[in-house]
């Protein structure tokens, strides 16, 4: 079936892009798959690829989204940021990369699932910046750690919420 | 929670809690995975393929029509099982190495049990990879090109059931090799009674007490994150696979012996791996071969990935112990008989192992003491997804086994059970009572209030429906007996620039195991006479066979201590090399310097001492390389032992069975890196409830279809499911060598199912011997379902 060439527009990690669907993409061609293979941005995993792991997470017009369960072009005039758009001293990066308090081991060990899970922390902390330990446990239960790092990734998560209080003080 | 552990030895690096080296090249989603190289730009002209597998659980192809799918556009080249490079392909096992580091075809240690067809005619599970594989352009073009092949199948009756499959008249599912479906003895697990100790009838019928138990493990599988993934390219008569595979040199020598190459014309390289949990066995796949053929006939690079479903690739065995024990009435243990059925699935790989050689090494390193011993094994293929390594082989299914026989037969000898394990089990090198198997239990104790338990299913439960309980279980370290000497060479490249930083080339591939980080504190503890840390050393995250030296494999959770071994022995020859160099430079003789914390030391004329480093630069500026290379220390050193406790919840209404607290309790010789450790500890928990508690593969019955390979049916716990985890780590055990550590990784899961399960019967006063603990079975066992 030939489909009529049609422009998309997105905004990605700050920079705006059009696209043409057709050319650029095929329009079952999921978000995951478009942001990885056409853009390079593997930060993002697969891993399951119907929306059981949370792996691909990335957050779109300020929510945690799973990037696998939507299509690219249902993309189109949305503000896309993946953890390759956070700034290099991004506090949840370094709350999870830092995580070594005695008792909790380390917030990742494989690091296949640590993207998703510092990006779906990173929208938690945009809209409750000071969550409950309870709140953490909601909003990351979508999320597998096979490795099971998931006292330190909680760990993570409140010092995340600690060094953001810091650096980007609620006004 | 716990006091942080206190090292017994303190080290300036060795032991610390610190970020891993690799936490944030993870968390900042740098770290690069197979599938994340493996990309068109990266590989111009790569096609994608995709394997038929068999739709059915036992089948074979009459016929293949690939006519319509040669000449669907985009595909690249099509290969089936009666291409000749193909049927010139051995019989393999996905496992050839088991506890050595590269093993070659000759040698495989399940040799006996050679029954993969790479790409043949015949699938014995659903799920086979068999019969043809296609690249094309894109995975879609190649999925539709699998779809225009016109299979005509010859479906075979099937077995699921290991019992079913024992009776006269079953389906046989490899003649070759297992007439009777039941696996035959071979030079390694030997016969089916494969320890006969002493006179256990004698022992039986002198007894005061005897208990008897039924218990079953069930099937989960490792569940990685990151699907099994390659892309081979070939450059005129040479080879390149670059995958995630654990093992490195194994990868080349998998792919010289079964494609008749010469090693120099293969390289393997690995970057990091999203978890391996001991996927694929020894991870000699039919995979790899497929798609270097598919690469060869292309001509170009071709990638190949596994699925979320295809990953469901392998299993822990399921198994059905039935065990007896015989005591005195002071709680001598006179005898042990187990006789276990274990469930092999399609392939054998070393399934053998599962069931006979691990619980005779478990035997050797903790039931030394029992005089009379009979150990008896059925192993029996078939049409299931393959039993595989997870997290161990074997200790799973016998410490569910055991444990359950030891706390029946504490209760029936009024006993605590610590007392009766502390009293009947030790090494045969060590002495009773161990000090190690003590302490672990006496940590656990402690944590869990043990002594103020209840007796079975007399608890307070104040609403009427919820039950408390606690229960433990106990396993010995039995790898660490010989500190793996059977690896052979462990081989490490230190490389010191003049500015006094390294380039550390500590080969193995990271899978989560934290080894990576183990490595840089072993190294900066080896060379602190440089007055160097951990940020003064890079490691190498590639493992890249061209690099000439072998990688240590990320089995028997032993890369954690193994290359620190290396480079303690090794920083000697460092320092002498170093300081002969640096004698030219300042023209005096080797034997008046020295080297501490970075200052050349003139031993007679401390005036002249100076930064090492200022010295170096006054030299050619070249970086010093010391090639080190040394087999492990195998002097016998007993084990150490490791346990976990836990207390449970039972809602007697549901059925519904919530672990509220886990201790876990590892005696490591040798903390090497104590946050890694603990990490490991509260991690391996997820695997261990999952397998006690909701994860289980389903198959319909007619069918044979599994009906749950993926996550959403397939339930591997998440945050909001685990409960409090408490890590304890303890040094009373020491190996040989610097260090004498052990391995914790494989072990964080072996004793949580069973310590759960006597906690259920705690809580309940009703064993539910059968895994998982699901609510139904819990309620079945209430009598209300």
């Amino acid at each position: 079936m030939r489909t009529e060439p049609q422009p998309i527009t997105m905004r990605i990690n700050g920079r705006s892009y059009s696209f043409i669907v057709g050319r650029d993409l095929a329009p079952e061609t999921t978000l995951s798959a478009f942001l990885r293979d056409q853009l390079g941005l593997t930060g993002l995993k697969v891993s399951c690829d119907e929306g059981a792991c949370g792996a691909c997470t990335i957050i779109m017009d300020g929510r945690a989204v799973l990037s696998c369960m939507v299509l690219a072009v249902e993309a189109n005039g949305c503000d896309l940021l993946t953890i390759e758009g956070l700034p290099a001293d991004d506090p949840v990066i370094a709350a999870f990369a830092e995580q070594s308090e005695p008792g909790h081991g380390t917030a990742l060990q494989c690091g296949y699932c640590t993207p998703g899970f510092v990006m779906t922390t990173r929208a938690l902390l945009n809209r409750n910046p000071h969550p409950t330990f309870a709140e953490i446990k909601e909003a990351l239960g979508g999320n597998l750690c096979r490795c099971g790092c998931y006292t330190g990734i909680a760990q993570a998560a409140l010092h995340a919420a600690e060094k953001l209080a810091v650096k980007e003080p609620v006004q | 929670m716990s006091a942080p552990y206190k090292p017994r030895v303190p080290r300036k690096y060795i032991g610390g809690y610190r970020p891993r080296i690799d936490g944030l090249e993870k968390a900042s989603g740098r770290a690069r995975y197979a599938d994340d190289l493996a990309s068109k730009g990266a590989f111009p002209g790569m096609l994608y393929a995709k394997a038929l597998r068999c739709p059915y659980p036992r089948a074979r192809i009459k016929s293949l029509d690939i006519s319509k799918a040669e000449q669907l556009p985009g595909v690249g080249a099509i290969l089936t099982y009666q291409d000749p490079e193909v049927r010139r392909l051995k019989m393999t096992n996905a496992c050839w190495t088991d506890a050595t580091d590269t093993t070659s075809y000759a040698r495989m240690r399940w040799y006996k049990f050679r029954d993969r067809h790479v790409l043949g005619d015949y699938g014995a599970w659903v799920g086979d990879e068999l019969g043809v594989v296609v690249a094309a352009e894109t995975e879609q073009i190649a999925e539709q090109a699998l779809r225009l092949i016109d299979v005509e199948w010859e479906v075979l009756p099937f077995v699921l059931d290991y019992e079913e499959a024992m009776r006269p008249g079953a389906p046989v599912i490899h003649p070759d090799i297992a007439p009777t479906n039941v696996l035959p003895a071979d030079d390694f697990g030997g016969p089916d009674v494969f320890v006969n100790r002493g006179d256990i009838d004698r022992a039986f019928a002198e007894a005061d007490v005897i208990v008897e138990t039924d218990s079953r493990h069930h099937n989960p599988t490792q569940g990685s994150l990151d699907p099994w993934c390659c892309v081979v390219q070939w450059k005129g008569d040479s080879l390149e696979l670059w995958s995630n595979s654990y093992a490195g040199v194994q990868s080349r020598m998998h792919l010289s012996q079964m494609l008749e190459m010469p090693l120099h014309k293969v390289r393997s390289v690995s970057y990091y791996v999203g978890g391996q949990f001991g996927r694929g066995d020894t991870g000699d796949q039919p995979f790899f071969l497929f798609t270097a053929l598919l690469a060869k006939k292309a001509g170009r690079p071709v990638k190949y990935k596994h699925t979320r479903r295809n990953s469901f690739h392998d299993t822990r065995q399921s198994a059905d112990y039935h065990c007896e024990a015989a005591a005195r009435r002071d709680g001598t243990i006179t005898g042990l008989s187990f006789k276990a059925y274990g469930n092999a699935g399609a392939h054998a790989d070393n399934s053998v192992s599962a069931f006979k050689h691990v619980p005779q090494e478990i035997i050797e390193v903790a039931l030394a003491p029992i005089p009379n011993l009979r150990m008896e094994a059925y192993v029996v293929y078939t049409d299931r997804i393959p039993g595989c390594m997870m997290r161990g082989i074997g200790n799973s299914q016998f410490n569910f086994a055991i444990g359950v026989l030891l706390d029946e037969l504490a209760e029936q000898l009024g006993m605590d059970p610590i007392d009766l394990i502390v009293k009947n089990f030790g090494h045969e090198w060590g002495r009773i009572p161990d000090d190690s198997l003590c302490e672990v239990l006496m940590a656990g104790a402690q944590r869990m209030d043990w002594h103020k338990r209840h007796r079975p299913g007399a608890g307070p439960s104040p609403d009427g429906i919820h039950k408390r309980g606690v229960g433990f279980s106990f396993h010995p370290a039995w790898h660490a007996e010989w500190q793996e000497w059977r690896r052979g060479q462990v081989q490490v490249n230190l490389t010191l620039h003049p500015d006094l930083t390294v380039t550390l080339d500590a080969p193995t591939v990271e899978t989560g195991t934290g080894s990576n980080t183990c490595n840089v504190l072993g190294c900066a503890e080896a060379l602190s006479f440089l007055g160097i840390g951990p940020d003064d050393i890079a490691w190498v995250p590639t493992v890249d066979t061209d690099r000439g030296i072998r990688d240590c494999v990320q089995t028997d959770s032993a890369v954690s201590y193994l290359q620190a071994e290396v480079m303690s022995w090794g920083a000697k020859e460092l320092k002498r090399k170093l300081i002969a160099s640096a004698a030219e430079i300042v023209q005096v003789e080797p034997e008046a310097l020295d080297i501490q914390d970075g200052q050349l030391i003139f031993r007679s004329d401390p005036q002249r001492n100076a930064p090492l480093k200022d010295v170096l630069f006054r030299g050619d500026l070249s970086s010093m390389v010391v090639n080190l290379s040394r087999p492990p220390d195998g002097q016998k050193t007993g084990v150490p032992y490791f346990a976990t406790f836990a207390e449970v919840d039972v809602d007697t209404d549901t059925g519904r069975v919530d672990v509220t607290k886990l201790v876990v309790i590892n005696d490591c010789g040798t903390v090497m890196y104590a946050t890694g450790a603990e990490a490991q500890q509260i991690g391996g928990q997820v695997m261990a409830l999952g397998e006690t508690l909701t994860e289980e593969l389903i198959y319909d019955e007619a069918s044979g279809i599994p009906l749950n390979f993926n996550f959403i049916d397939y339930k591997i716990p998440t945050l909001a499911d685990m409960p409090d985890v408490e890590p304890v780590l303890l040094e009373v055990w020491k190996g040989a060598g610097e260090y004498g550590a052990c391995g914790i990784g494989e072990g964080a899961v072996t004793c949580t199912p069973r310590a759960v399960a006597n906690a259920v019967y705690n809580a309940i006063g009703v064993r539910i011997d059968d895994l998982p603990l699901t609510p139904e079975k819990v309620l079945r066992g209430l009598g209300k379902c």
